[in-house]
């Protein structure tokens, strides 16, 4: 694999100018300060230490935005910029990154942000006697250093070229907390966090609503124009979406599931809806060591029965982009052809009558209303074609332990929207893998993905990710239905919301009109 | 008076422990493992192992429940592993908000059904009373998310004179809690007074034809006097027992309507704790109230005995 790295490359170097955050392309006088925003979410928000929590949904990510401050952030067009972070720069095999930080910054608590503060961010994470679930995301991360007051060191287990990018948001692991905040606060630490981002947590009433004040020694103050944020959990789709309507929120999270109210919103002239159309998608992956998927030609019959306009219909009014790789409009990986099968019902029968057996299988589906609508339409389609799926019910958290055990013959999976495609499809497909479900292994993929994951070149890696996705596809060992949509409404007066990145909305930085 | 009440209590000791013994029981059973789901994309079976014995899972059910109740009994319900906040202090957070919306409630549902029983017990079989009975048959049927959704269009979306949403404490803002107040409780209230109504009507009816109010006709007496004085009392006694059944109907009702009108109460505690597999959380809560129903219903007994001094002298 280290074979891979050519010759004439030479250790990049990334040096962004400048102390400012590059802010979208709006022009400079139309932003006005003051005032508030109420934002409905979907969930309650558990609370902000990573050892509790484990992994940050998109309520808490919405609040973690505001609260804290990351190295990096993603401008428009998906490129990594300065935040706590002034500059980059990488080894030459990528193993090696090197973060030179902002001086002068300090947490809400007053005390200062270092590369001491950031290391024992790292390592409170990676310590196995704390047992976090988030350090499944840092796997890859050897190790920390902080060399200096100002430097930051990550020591990548593997290579990786868009690390910038993937410290880009307030996740579980990126979040830089206050290290003094939670050895000081202890158990009450995970309602009380301490950040050095643009808002403060002011007042927090489990289950009502979050009040954010605006940090005035923030270092990028002049870019922050609301003088508060509160955040309201809202789980009802329809009253969410009444409580926009009727103005007593400003913006709503949603998703495709509630495709009524986002079409009704697009009507609306008092009402925007925000669309991102992410990387990435929902798939589902077959067990290559069980029948019937043992065989290709059922595996092949199963994709190509497959209807995705018909299936967008009837799940989400027909919002839902149907996917034929993993990687999504919303990657910088563009194939001119990725190999998909065709959606061809006569040829699926044909290959299904070749194989000559009954082809009769199990698919786990999440026990919610809308895992079961997504199954039941599957096993319609799959009928037409001579296939008997029988849907097994079980919980959400039931799917990961079964999957890692292959304890099931068919399981749905996500790829979610990621800055660089490497961590999923390497995961996903190489041989040995914990999370290569299909129990697919083929040396050529496997050396295919080796090479993407230590070329610079991203024209290079374009034609590497193109042609791992038209062999995962002519194996049909994985098949994707939807790519990945998010989607958030708001007040048509609210402003500079920014694209929103793994699903992520940052209202830390919006105004209105 | 006093034997009565220490009979009812040590009742109250056995139902308790049934309703502990079932909480745990429903809560262990359900499908899915709590290591799993505290580990997720760590769960594998080392880590699975290690927490499974951190938390005492790999030891026997009665085992557990047995220390379970024992916290329970010193008043320790446990710490949600999400949160980290104690039973406790979640709930003494949201109990206020669900008792607030209960009590509107069954205030809401007995201001509409009481009245219009009395009216239609005076006028029964006429054109009132059948029209109402056919009306309360219907409200009967019209589930609570339904007219939930129904209300919020109206008086929020459309009118916009009520809030669709939120929650200020009454502390704060007695005014503003009120108008959150409002169609939550409204809500809930369309649910329960058909059932008050109807019960009170037949009981009020039957009690409309004892000789004692035909002799208080005889007497000469208004007719409201009658109705309001003579009839109501002995009547309610039914009505007493639908309200303290109601309170368990309620309580159902209330983790529909908080989801849908967002407060902060205790149905939508119930809620995350169970989507989150937050079992201490869910047992604790459960438990707490089971108590407060089996509470109340030992407390509508405690009327009776007020309303009708035959229970009282234990000829009942």
């Amino acid at each position: 694999m280290k074979s891979a790295i050519r010759s004439g490359a030479l250790a990049r170097l990334f040096l962004v100018a400048g102390f400012g955050v590059a802010v979208s392309a709006m022009p400079a006088n139309a932003q006005k300060a003051g005032g508030s925003i109420t934002v409905g979410l979907e969930l309650d928000i558990p609370g902000f230490d990573p050892l509790k929590v484990g992994v940050y949904d998109t309520a808490a990510l919405t609040a973690s935005s505001a609260i804290f401050d990351t190295l990096t952030t993603l401008d428009a067009n998906g490129k990594p910029q300065p935040k706590l972070a002034l500059s980059w720069s990488s080894s030459e095999d990528f193993k090696t990154w090197t973060f030179k930080l902002r001086p002068g910054v300090k947490f809400h608590d007053g005390t200062p942000f270092n590369a001491e503060a950031y290391k024992a961010n790292f390592d409170r994470q990676k310590d196995p006697a704390n047992k976090c679930r988030c350090a499944f995301y840092i796997s890859n991360v050897n190790n920390v250093q902080a060399p200096d007051e100002l430097t930051v060191v990550y020591n990548l287990n593997d290579p990786q070229v868009n690390w910038p990018s993937l410290v880009s948001y307030a996740s579980q692991n990126s979040a830089v907390h206050s290290p003094t905040a939670w050895k000081t606060k202890g158990e009450d630490y995970n309602r009380n966090p301490v950040g050095s981002g643009p808002y403060v947590l002011k007042s927090w009433t489990a289950g009502d609503r979050m009040i954010l004040e605006k940090n005035p020694d923030y270092w990028d103050k002049d870019k922050v124009y609301f003088d508060r944020i509160t955040l309201k959990p809202l789980p009802d789709a329809q009253s969410r979406f009444a409580s926009l309507q009727s103005g007593e929120v400003d913006l709503i999270w949603d998703d495709e599931f509630s495709a009524d109210n986002i079409q009704k919103a697009q009507k609306d002239s008092k009402l925007t809806v925000h669309t991102y159309a992410g990387s990435g998608a929902a798939v589902y992956a077959m067990n290559t060591k069980t029948p019937p998927f043992d065989d290709l030609r059922v595996r092949q019959a199963i994709v190509m029965a497959l209807d995705r306009k018909k299936m967008s219909q009837a799940i989400t009014n027909g919002l839902s982009r149907p996917a034929s790789n993993p990687y999504g409009d919303g990657s910088w990986v563009k194939c001119k052809d990725d190999g998909a099968l065709p959606e061809d019902l006569e040829k699926a029968k044909a290959l299904i009558k070749d194989y000559g057996k009954p082809v009769e299988f199990k698919m786990l589906v999440t026990a919610t209303p809308r895992g079961r609508t997504v199954g039941q339409v599957l096993q319609q389609l799959w009928k037409r074609a001579g296939i008997n799926m029988e849907i097994e019910q079980v919980d959400q958290a039931t799917i990961p332990p079964r999957a890692f055990m292959r304890q099931f013959q068919m399981t749905p999976w996500r790829i979610v929207d990621l800055a660089d495609p490497d961590i999923q499809m390497y995961a996903n497909f190489h041989t040995g893998s914990p999370v290569a479900l299909a129990n697919y292994s083929n040396p050529g993929l496997d050396k295919l993905l080796e090479q993407a994951r230590v070329t610079a070149d991203q024209n290079k890696r374009v034609e590497l990710y193109c042609e791992i996705s038209r062999h995962i596809n002519k194996e049909a060992i994985w098949f994707w239905t939807f790519q990945n949509t998010y989607y958030a409404i708001s007040s048509a007066k609210l402003k500079g919301l920014p694209k929103m990145y793994s699903g992520v909305i940052d209202v830390s930085r919006t105004w209105k009109e | 008076m006093a034997f009565f009440v220490a009979r009812r209590l040590l009742y109250l000791v056995p139902v308790l422990i049934a309703v502990s013994l079932l909480t745990f029981l429903i809560a262990s059973l359900l499908p899915g493992d709590l290591a799993y789901t505290i580990l997720g994309d760590q769960a594998t079976p080392e880590n699975v192992a290690a927490l499974r014995r951190d938390m005492g899972l790999d030891q026997p059910i009665w085992w557990r429940y047995l220390s379970w109740l024992g916290g329970v009994l010193q008043g320790d319900f446990g710490r949600s592993f999400r949160t980290g906040q104690t039973v406790l202090q979640a709930v003494a957070e949201r109990l206020p908000v669900s008792i607030e919306l209960m009590l509107l409630a069954q205030l809401g549902a007995l201001a509409i059904g009481v009245p219009l029983a009395i009216i239609c017990a005076a006028r029964s079989g006429g054109p009132f009373d059948r029209f109402m009975t056919g009306t309360a048959f219907g409200m009967l049927s019209v589930p609570t998310f339904l007219s939930a959704i129904l209300l919020i269009y109206f008086f929020a979306v459309e009118l916009r004179w009520l809030p669709a949403t939120g929650y200020v404490p009454f502390a704060e803002d007695p005014a503003g809690n009120l108008r959150f107040m409002v169609l939550p409780a409204l809500t809930l209230a369309l649910a329960e007074w058909p059932g008050i109504m109807r019960v009170l009507r037949s009981d009020m009816i039957a009690t409309l034809q004892e000789d004692y109010i035909a002799l208080a006709k005889a007497k000469g007496l208004k007719a409201s006097r009658i109705l309001f004085v003579h009839a109501l009392k002995p009547s309610s006694l039914t009505l007493v027992t639908i309200t303290g059944i109601n309170i368990g109907r309620l309580i159902g009702g209330t983790v529909i309507v908080e989801t849908i009108f967002a407060l902060p109460g205790i149905g939508r505690l119930l809620i995350g704790a169970i989507y989150t597999r937050d079992l201490i959380i869910l047992q604790g809560v459960v438990l707490l109230v089971g108590a407060g129903f089996v509470i109340v219903n030992f407390i509508v007994d405690l009327l009776y005995a007020v309303l009708d001094p035959r229970i009282r002298h234990g000829h009942a």
